[in-house]
């Protein structure tokens, strides 16, 4: 069992305020992703859980048991280091041993434990290698190895994925999906890339600024994103996002017309930012088409569609998925249909989602 | 054509002077061994026989004995008491104890202090009468335990230890330190994520990874050791004193070399012939060391 709740976590260096008061409930055997741009305090976040930092304010409990005050080594926790951090002068299995002999554990119960995550990782041909002997890839597994053997109820995975090639990186991925299914503990994972936080996570933690933007399902995020930092975060390309003005059932974008829209939010706000996919419009050469009008500024090949980069006239630039067979030279006059079925609102003043 | 040039003429002089006060006195020293000496004139080829008196015949094999013993003391006792304690400031100054940016600089600072000042600095701490330290005890109530520091066989050559060690232990703090910074972060982070104990922190992870520098500093300690001159020479002059208490090989060199206090005894062939056997002594064993550490060196 590991429940993890977090109440107004802050945390200052010196004069510098990094983190504005966290609060999270995660349950136990919960996959965790914690993903925002860099510096956004998802990294120092992780290092107050393990303990390797101290928590400036707030309380921080495992199972409701307070752990502002306990060390690193007695919290249950096990890390992975985006730089593995593995012992230089210890050969992989000592690497993993080091960590279980400091628990206490009996001789045979440390072997036992190596064995079943040597077995889990494939580790077995590696076990006599020194860390500066193993590839990437390998140190990754090892990193993880000694994570595992100390019998973590939470492990903590700083950009596991980082150091490694492109090609490795998927595989690596589904490794640990696997991994923590079959170990049964909750994991926390750290990553600035949305479509590792997407694949991975149970729930995600989208943090911005020091702050939680929003804690959710993947699909909550990508279907519900609460504002518009979350909006343009996750999705690849990302969202566009519109200032428009509405005008009874019409929305209008300056210099680009109006469209007349199906659904529109409840509230009765005149200025909206609306945000649309790039799979949620659609391109038009025909003059008379309904939509916003702009130009195209470039179309980008990627083999099974085409993304068409178009200018809207107040100066937007807005991504749009077509099929392969669109070719639009630059400066190309075209107008832009969107799927009022699709379309998030958003308050102008707050940035907020507005509920349609 | 004119680079070439440009690198003889900068490499040429420092060899030739290197050739001339280094290259050539040793040679000529290991010459000088094997033959009889009157005075600063050259006598007959004697073979080995100078070595021969130096190593088995009295009194010679005595203070040979007594001097070698003296230097093995001081290379043990600097070992803990310098390089130790160096490790140990290099381990408080890396975590940023309180104070560590003063420290930094205060630990180093006698490093940068020619010997004789220190020589000379701590004879008056240790003056019997006017020196800091029995001052010091007397005004603690501890005056029972001031004593003649110098004076005494029992605490000279100790006393020129503690004040080397405070001169030199600067150094293997600094090496150590930068053999620290070397550390990934990360890796400290991983040990405290495993264990809250600084002796397993400090004997299974650190240690093991300063140990590049541990070769250095051990192989210098080692031929400082066995030079040791200046100090001894300083705090309790060329004969030893008292009694060839304080006797290291460089004093006892110098003196059968070049005369002792008294001017007496000089014996250019002996003198030679010890400063031979010094210097194999040292290249020998310090090679040794060098080679063997170097294997048990670890890639960070």
């Amino acid at each position: 069992m590991a429940r993890m709740t977090l109440s107004g976590i802050k945390k200052s260096f010196k004069s510098v305020d990094v983190l504005h008061g966290i609060d999270l409930e995660i349950s136990d055997r919960e996959f965790v992703v914690f993903v925002g741009p860099s510096g956004c305090g998802k990294s120092t976040l992780l290092r107050l859980i393990a303990g390797l930092d101290t928590i400036s304010s707030g309380e921080f409990h495992i199972d409701d048991r307070r752990m502002n005050e306990v060390a690193p080594s007695r919290r249950g926790i096990a890390m992975v280091f985006q730089s593995y951090a593995l012992y230089p002068h210890m050969d992989v299995y000592e690497n993993m041993a080091f960590g279980a002999r400091l628990m206490g554990l009996e001789k045979d119960e440390v072997e036992k434990r190596i064995d079943e995550a040597s077995r889990m990782l494939r580790l077995d041909p590696l076990l006599k290698r020194k860390p500066r002997e193993l590839s990437g890839g390998q140190r990754q597994r090892v990193a993880i190895g000694r994570a595992l053997v100390r019998k973590p109820k939470v492990l903590l995975l700083d950009e596991p994925l980082s150091n490694l090639d492109a090609a490795l990186r998927s595989d690596v991925r589904l490794e640990i999906a696997r991994l923590h299914r079959e170990i049964g503990g909750t994991t926390i994972y750290v990553t600035h890339d949305q479509v590792e936080a997407m694949t991975l996570a149970d729930r995600i933690v989208v943090m911005n600024n020091g702050k939680v933007e929003q804690f959710g399902s993947p699909r909550e995020l990508y279907e519900r994103p609460a504002n518009t930092f979350v909006a343009t975060f996750i999705g690849s390309p990302r969202m566009s996002l519109l200032n428009v003005e509405r005008d009874g059932s019409n929305l209008a974008l300056a210099g680009s017309g109006s469209v007349n829209v199906s659904r529109l939010p409840q509230s009765g706000e005149r200025e909206l930012v609306i945000g649309v996919r790039p799979d949620a419009m659609a391109v038009s050469t025909d003059e008379n088409a309904k939509g916003f009008k702009g130009s195209v500024v470039y179309t980008e090949y990627l083999g099974e569609n085409t993304y068409v980069y178009v200018r809207l006239g107040d100066g937007t630039l807005v991504g749009i998925r077509s099929s392969a067979s669109v070719d639009l030279p630059p400066d190309t006059p075209v107008v832009i249909a969107v799927a009022s079925e699709e379309i998030h609102y958003f308050s102008r003043a707050t940035r907020e989602r507005l509920a349609a | 054509m004119a680079r070439r040039l440009w690198i003889t003429a900068l490499i040429v002089p420092p060899l030739a002077f290197v050739a001339l006060f280094v290259v050539y006195p040793i040679i000529s020293a290991f010459a000088y061994a094997f033959f009889q000496w009157h005075g600063l004139a050259r006598g007959e080829f004697v073979g080995f026989a100078n070595f021969y008196r130096v190593l088995f015949t009295q009194p010679y094999a005595d203070w040979t004995v007594n001097a070698f013993t003296h230097n093995v003391l001081v290379f043990f006792a600097l070992m803990v008491l310098q390089n130790g304690v160096g490790f140990l400031l290099a381990y408080c100054l890396w975590r940023e104890l309180p104070g560590a940016a003063f420290h930094r600089i205060a630990v180093f600072l006698p490093v940068v202090l020619s010997t004789i000042i220190v020589g000379f600095l701590w004879k008056l701490f240790l003056h019997p009468l006017f020196g800091v330290v029995n001052i010091s005890l007397r005004g603690t109530g501890l005056g029972g335990l001031a004593q003649p520091w110098l004076g005494q066989d029992t605490t000279a050559l100790w006393a020129l230890i503690i004040a080397n060690a405070w001169h030199m232990v600067g150094f293997p703090t600094l090496v150590f330190l930068a053999g620290m910074q070397r550390i990934p972060g990360e890796i400290l982070d991983a040990v405290r994520m495993e264990t809250e104990s600084e002796w397993v922190k400090i004997s299974k992870v650190v240690w093991p990874l300063v140990a590049p520098s541990a070769t250095v500093v051990f192989t210098l300690l080692f031929v400082g050791s066995f030079n040791w001159f200046e100090l001894p020479y300083i705090m309790a002059g060329v004969d030893g004193s008292p009694h060839k208490a304080t006797d290291v090989l460089g004093l006892y060199f110098y003196r059968t070399a070049f005369g002792d206090q008294s001017g007496s005894g000089q014996d250019f062939g002996a003198g030679s012939a010890l400063a031979v056997l010094i210097f194999l002594f040292i290249a020998i064993v310090a090679g040794f060391i060098t080679f063997r550490l170097r294997a048990r060196e670890i890639q960070i």
